[in-house]
């Protein structure tokens, strides 16, 4: 354990095999404010992995303390973070022993006032679920990152986002990240805008496993003597907890514990503050991405609605469809929590069809937009092409779906 | 990375199966390269095809395994041995379209 000094613990790099004039990677970095970093700083092309593109994340991000259990497509991202680690980037790591573990102990981390990371992947996701929706609430802003997975029987470690929809009313902030440039960009901007005062909330950057995870992309990346600022663990909606001297009790509001309209009362609030929370952190997430989503040819009479990896094989169609002199729109969502309405809604005006590809059997954010976009917007909202469990979704299934859908409503 | 001369398109992998598929062309001839996910990172590879664009406008292609470069597809586990290939490549599709023109047009 690098330069840690505890009652219990008191080994040095020198312990570890570092030189004695080693220095943690963290200290040569030089704090930048996060606008200087998401818009100002050089960058460098690099054609990279996913998990590495998380890795390099991670290294600008300033973390104080990483815990995760490995799962296949996390793991890769993980044993990355491992070589931040012993580099001095990342100043406390550790494997528990699983995921309810896990996502105890880096809830306990985060509420002693520290930038506390993990990272999962869907049936891990679905084991820590009771701990992980305990966070909003206790007001933690954890950065987790989700490489998505099927999770349902028969067993498969292929990518299939339904693992997403478990998570979409646990007052959490939710991102998708379409590929590995995404995977870069939104844990940075996940971190600086979940710990605004006026946020504290926990952020899952989620991407689908494997497609970007464990395949290379082209990635910009800003130079590494770069990180942003530490959290400040006292400027939250929650002060931080002095975890040498804990209360008696740990919970923030023990009247809370009891079943009488009182308590009732003070449960319904409290959770009206966390999705009100989740609504405030959109404008942290227009100065940090540039907006909530992206819209590609605008003013089109047809449009694409995706998140994710949906959004590259969409980007395709559209592309293609372009040659053949047909304009069609496309709207990719980048926050799925707080989701996009306003700018969903103004950027489809007078739009006739919106189709909706997806990878998950449920067609969770087709039904997101049906359920927003009612008494909105007079477009047929079609849900297709929805592949699973590991499926593909080739370009041409996309243009078939489009095809299709012109005929049924021309 | 790989080389930029005769890039002309950076996509996706159009089969949905994740990575990132590199055009070039160089009249009309050209290759893919498709870097694709695998579950052993460092096994990771540059799957290369020769192509024959079918178009003059568009990026629409065939398959083209008769050049004398490749009758199957190929394999690079580096950007440097594959760039290397590209730059040979590019100027046999050169003189390919010169030779090509040289012959007598069936009617």
């Amino acid at each position: 354990m690098a330069n840690v000094k505890g009652a219990a613990v008191n080994r040095t790099a020198v312990d570890e095999g570092k030189p004695a004039d080693w220095i943690p990677g963290t200290e040569r970095q030089t704090v930048v404010d996060p606008m200087e970093m998401f818009h100002k700083l050089p960058r460098e092309k690099q054609f990279i992995t996913g998990s590495e593109a998380a890795r390099e994340s991670m290294r600008r991000a300033n973390i104080d303390i990483a815990i995760a259990y490995p799962i296949t497509p996390q793991s890769e991202s993980m044993q990355q973070a491992g070589y931040l680690y012993d580099e001095g980037y990342i100043k406390e790591y550790y494997r528990a022993e699983e995921e309810i573990g896990t996502f105890s102990a880096i809830s306990g981390a985060s509420r002693a006032g520290v930038r506390s990371l993990t990272a999962t992947s869907g049936p891990g996701l679905m084991r820590g679920m009771e701990a992980i929706s305990s966070w909003p609430g206790a007001r933690t802003p954890i950065i987790m990152l989700n490489m998505c997975r099927v999770i349902n029987t028969p067993l498969a470690i292929q990518p299939d986002n339904i693992e997403m929809s478990f998570m979409l009313n646990t007052g959490m902030i939710l991102l998708h990240a379409e590929n590995q440039q995404d995977f870069y960009d939104y844990p940075l901007a996940a971190i600086m805008a979940s710990e605004q005062v006026d946020v504290t909330l926990p952020a899952c950057v989620s991407t689908d496993g494997f497609f970007v995870t464990h395949a290379r992309g082209p990635v910009l990346i800003t130079p590494e003597e770069f990180k942003l600022p530490p959290r400040d663990g006292w400027r939250s909606a929650v002060p931080a907890m002095d975890n040498e001297n804990p209360p008696a009790r740990i919970s923030r509001d023990a009247p809370i514990q009891k079943s009488n309209f009182i308590s009732y009362h003070m449960h319904s609030s409290w959770q009206q503050e966390v999705f009100a929370a989740v609504h405030r952190s959109a404008k942290y997430f227009r100065k940090y991405l540039g907006g909530l989503i992206e819209v590609v040819n605008p003013g089109a009479e047809e449009f694409i609605i995706a998140s994710g990896c949906a959004v590259s094989q969409a980007r395709e169609a559209v592309r293609q469809e372009g040659e053949q002199g047909r304009t069609v729109g496309l709207i990719k969502i980048k926050t799925i929590r707080p989701f996009p309405i306003a700018e969903i809604v103004e950027a489809i005006q007078g739009v006739k069809r919106i189709l909706v590809p997806e990878f998950n059997q449920a067609g969770w954010l087709h039904k997101e937009l049906c359920a927003v976009l009612y008494g909105k917007s007079t477009a047929v909202i079609k849900d297709g092409p929805r592949v699973y469990g590991g499926m593909t979704m080739p370009t041409e299934m996309v243009l078939e779906a489009l095809a299709d859908f012109r005929k049924e409503v021309p | 990375m790989l080389i930029q001369d005769n890039l002309i398109l950076t996509r996706s992998n159009p089969s949905g199966q994740g990575g990132t598929q590199f055009l070039y062309r160089v009249k009309d001839y050209g290759l893919t390269a498709l870097s694709g996910p695998q579950e052993e990172i460092s096994m990771i590879h540059w799957e290369v095809e020769i192509i024959k664009f079918t178009s003059q406008k568009t990026a629409e292609f065939e398959v083209c395994h008769s050049t004398e470069l490749a009758d199957k597809t190929l394999k690079f586990y580096t950007d440097k041995s594959l760039n290397e290939f590209l730059q040979k490549a590019f100027q046999y599709f050169e003189e390919l379209d010169t030779l090509e023109k040289m012959l007598p047009q069936e009617s």
